[in-house]
């Protein structure tokens, strides 16, 4: 049989990784963006605006609601490590990471892009730029805005501006780093989303708090180092461990953070390339 | 001529449960009905043909080429599966767009391949309306119109038909069979035996993980010499038709039917020979009627399901 | 007696379970289901570790009056056993119960059921109790076990006169730690056709209200507003069960009415969203 010649405007020239990726990206981000768990994204970003609109109101009213000489850019500060660090970059990220590839499996539209001619690894590209998209468009303005309200409260804004911008540079380096690890644990297990809260609330909160060097292997380590604002000491033993291994330099968390993202992100290619896919009826 | 599906020795297996079993088979250009009854393993077969799973064992090959981790092959085929599963909340135009996309087509190409492949579907009037709000028929044929988008020299369409209601099933199967009339190769699956006799002959029947039959649907019925084959005449003198083939050599059983002679003969071409013969001569009176009941899909798939 | 034995529909003639008794037959098919996943039988055995801990710790108390000073049994061990348990309720509760409503609305098999005699309640009574039973297994039967093995190796009842409410402040508090998470998770299940949704609408809602919990006690330097998280609610309820004094200043009252409202919400939300047909405006 003769070979058929392809469509003018279709072939080969499509089928790179990237480029495939991107159309892959197109396709997602729109569905990404304009489904209810983006509104689920909101409500978790927008806890720490309600929280500062409550708080603004409040010392509008002149009430004592900040006590022993806490400023507004110490509670941004202690909002953006204990809520948005510690809590709204690794849930999203769990929540969109391990589902790039299973909710296609889930709900058995996967055998549309599999039978395309990208490669299987564009599809994990392509859906992970889209969440990178998605995640950060709706955190970060929820981030700018707690800090409109919080940072002129017994401080000024120009003065605590710098910082803001190294914490919009670790909002998106966190959704990249954790992205990436969950878009693996989601391509691997069959349960993807209790490993990936097990590793967040579970190991991720151990490995912090044992002495030595374990705190390596959690993302929230190399996020720490970058975080400019004081860490909070609830407990004695914080501040003994955080005395005892110091906080990691600049390049060890862009290295670390590389690693787990560039890893994260082959291992999930390659066992979406590799895996095969038995959809339930 | 390149067959455009070679399997040799596929079987594939899902943990202790064997979804096909040492299948060797060559699909040859045109239409091909895959025909078996649920869980014969038409869907696996269809999986490791579109390249979703990989055989266990054996290989197969798609216009000579490996499927399993070849994308670029998806340049030559379309899918249309089985699932009834979209992106709910994209309009028929924006995925069926979209899919186009993702064959490397660009934008403005892809919109008018989508718009051309969404007009050969019918499906002109909702392309701008959600998928989600489709009705069964429709979203049958909006699948079709991402399968064919691409202009596919091979259609692979995984129970097509199923949920269609009889106006949508007439017209999908007139559209496959003018998609064959164009030169495309079609795999078309159906546990619906009348509705793969209506678009080809061509058969491929499948049971319990193995291919049984391949080929012409009537010569796979000639081949069965051993069933005995039943014939239908109706004619002015059935009784004389029947003294005729009271000693013929293969003849059966012969029953009378009001105006009608039905003879089951295990010689189906000698009996035609001399049944020819008699109509010629006019020795029994004018021939009305001929018809084979069983000279269909139903009856040679009730005989190797059942043999 | 005829030969010829009748070949046509017979009806069923025997015994029917009265209206009001279907419950038991989805509770019984929902735990038969929960209990074939072996990842959930780890879980159930791993749950049991504290309890073999306690016990030691017990035998150790029993058999060296010394290790008293160190190791003393008292309510507080009690109290903190169920504390500590809530960390396996936690992931029993994800790992059981995202997917009870969740995988009969995804299949469309809630028309189903609801077409036979059984009605609502029932059906998410069954659902409950599956959940509750499977609580039970990693809260209140282990606490009660520890109650049994104190009684037993102390050959007394020393410590109930000491605390005669003991015994009912163990079923009480264990029950508390069933009944509310349960409540909230089945109606969560309800609210989506995918259990993977629902569990990560459930680990943020007690992550959530736990961050928001954290930043609101720094920014204002008091532990009043405990309510604003699930898990101290239960907390402050469970201290006061006990009778022991609470780690957070927020009223009792408070946290049992937010918790009530949890309740009365679940219940509100099963009562809208578990129907045969689903109406869409």
């Amino acid at each position: 049989m003769e070979q058929a010649t392809p469509r003018p405007g279709a072939g080969p020239a499509g089928t790179g990784v990237l480029a495939a990726s991107m159309r892959v990206f197109d396709l997602s981000l729109g569905r990404m963006l304009w489904s209810r768990r983006t509104i689920f994204t909101a409500l978790v970003a927008g806890l720490p605006v309600v929280v500062a609109l409550v708080l603004r109101t409040l010392l509008a009213f002149e009430v004592p609601v900040m006590q022993g000489g806490v400023t507004g850019p110490v509670v941004f500060g202690l909002m953006f490590w204990g809520f948005v660090v510690r809590f709204a970059i690794p849930v999203l990220a769990v929540f969109y990471g391990t589902a790039l590839i299973a909710d296609e499996v889930e709900d058995r539209t996967i055998t549309y892009l599999f039978t395309r001619p990208i490669p299987r690894a564009s599809v994990v590209l392509g859906k992970y730029l889209a969440y990178l998209v998605c995640a950060t468009s709706v955190l970060l303005p929820a981030v700018v805005l707690t800090w409109l309200l919080l940072a002129p409260i017994d401080g000024a804004l120009a003065a605590s501006f710098p910082d803001l911008v190294v914490d919009l540079v670790i909002v998106v380096v966190g959704f990249v780093a954790y992205g990436a690890l969950f878009a693996a644990v989601g391509t691997i297990f069959d349960r993807p989303l209790l490993f990936g809260l097990l590793f967040v609330f579970g190991w991720e909160n151990l490995a912090l708090a044992l002495p030595g060097q374990l705190r390596r292997a959690s993302v929230a380590h190399y996020l720490q180092g970058l975080v400019p604002h004081a860490m909070p000491a609830d407990t004695p033993l914080d501040v003994l461990q955080r005395a005892m291994t110091g906080a990691p330099g600049v390049l060890e968390c862009a290295l670390g953070l590389g690693l787990v993202t560039v890893a994260g992100l082959l291992i999930a290619a390659r066992v979406v390339s590799n895996r095969e896919y038995v959809l339930e009826h | 001529m390149t067959p455009v599906i070679s399997a040799a020795h596929v079987s594939k297996w899902y943990g202790q449960v064997i979804g096909l079993n040492d299948v060797s088979v060559t699909v040859q250009p045109g239409i091909t009905g895959l025909l078996g009854p649920n869980g014969a393993g038409k869907s696996t077969f269809m999986k490791l043909v579109t390249g979703q799973l990989q055989p266990d064992k054996g290989s197969l090959r798609i216009f000579g080429e490996p499927v399993w981790r070849n994308p670029g092959i998806y340049h030559r085929i379309g899918f249309c599966p089985e699932q009834d599963a979209f992106y709910e909340r994209m309009t028929g135009r924006e995925w069926v767009t979209a899919l186009a996309r993702l064959g490397g087509m660009d934008e403005r190409r892809a919109r008018d391949a989508a718009a051309e492949a969404i007009a050969r579907v019918d499906l002109e009037e909702v392309a701008d309306r959600r998928i989600g709000g489709y009705s069964k028929g429709m979203r049958q044929r909006i699948k079709l119109a991402q399968a064919i988008v691409h202009d596919p020299e091979l259609l692979i369409l995984d129970e097509p038909l199923s949920g269609m209601d009889p106006l949508g099933r007439r017209r999908a199967i007139r559209m496959i069979r003018e998609w064959g009339r164009q030169g495309r190769s079609i795999l078309v699956s159906s546990h619906i035996l009348h509705e793969i006799e209506s678009m080809t002959a061509n058969v491929l029947l499948i049971s319990s993980g193995r291919i049984l039959a391949e080929g012409d649907v009537h010569r796979i019925r000639d081949l069965i010499d051993e069933h005995p084959h039943t014939v239908y005449i109706r004619a002015a003198d059935p009784r004389g038709l029947g003294r005729e083939f009271l000693a013929h050599p293969g003849v059966i059983s012969l029953r009378f039917e009001p105006n009608a002679l039905v003879v089951e003969t295990a010689a189906p071409d000698a009996f035609y020979e001399r049944l020819t013969e008699l109509a010629a001569s006019g020795a029994c009176g004018p021939i009305e009627e001929l018809t084979s009941p069983d000279d269909n899909l139903q009856a040679v798939f009730k005989y190797l399901v059942r043999s | 007696m005829s030969l010829v034995h009748d070949q046509s529909y017979r009806r069923y003639t025997g015994a029917r379970r009265p209206i009001g008794r279907a419950w038991i037959v989805i509770l019984r098919t929902t735990l038969g289901a929960l209990f074939a996943r072996r990842p959930l039988i780890g879980l159930l055995l791993l749950s049991w570790v504290p309890f073999l801990v306690r016990t030691v710790q017990i035998y150790v108390v029993e058999s060296y009056p010394q290790a008293v000073e160190v190791l003393a049994v008292s309510p507080r061990t009690f109290r903190d056993f169920i504390d500590f348990q809530g960390l396996f309720a936690f992931f029993v509760t994800i790992y059981a119960g995202s997917g009870l409503i969740a995988g009969d609305r995804r299949v469309n098999a809630l028309q189903i059921y609801l077409s036979k005699p059984l009605l609502r309640t029932e059906y998410i009574a069954g659902k409950l109790g599956a959940l509750m039973v499977c609580l039970a297994l990693v809260t209140l039967v282990p606490a009660v076990m520890l109650l049994i093995m104190q009684v037993l190796m102390a050959g007394n009842l020393a410590l109930h006169r000491a605390a005669p409410g003991l015994l009912p402040a163990v079923l009480l508090a264990s029950m508390l730690r069933i009944v509310v998470p349960a409540m909230v998770m089945v109606a969560l299940s309800s609210l989506s056709t995918s259990s993977r949704y629902v569990a990560v609408m459930y680990a943020g809602l007690l992550f959530v209200s736990e961050a928001l919990y954290g930043v609101v006690a720094r920014a204002t330097g008091s532990t009043r507003v405990a309510w604003l998280s699930l898990p101290r609610n239960l907390d402050v309820v469970t201290d006061a069960i006990f009778r022991l004094p609470s780690q957070h200043d927020a009223p009792v009252v408070l946290s049992a009415l937010v918790l009530i409202a949890f309740v009365v919400a679940s219940i509100v939300v099963l009562e809208r969203r578990v129907r045969g047909v689903e109406v869409v405006a």
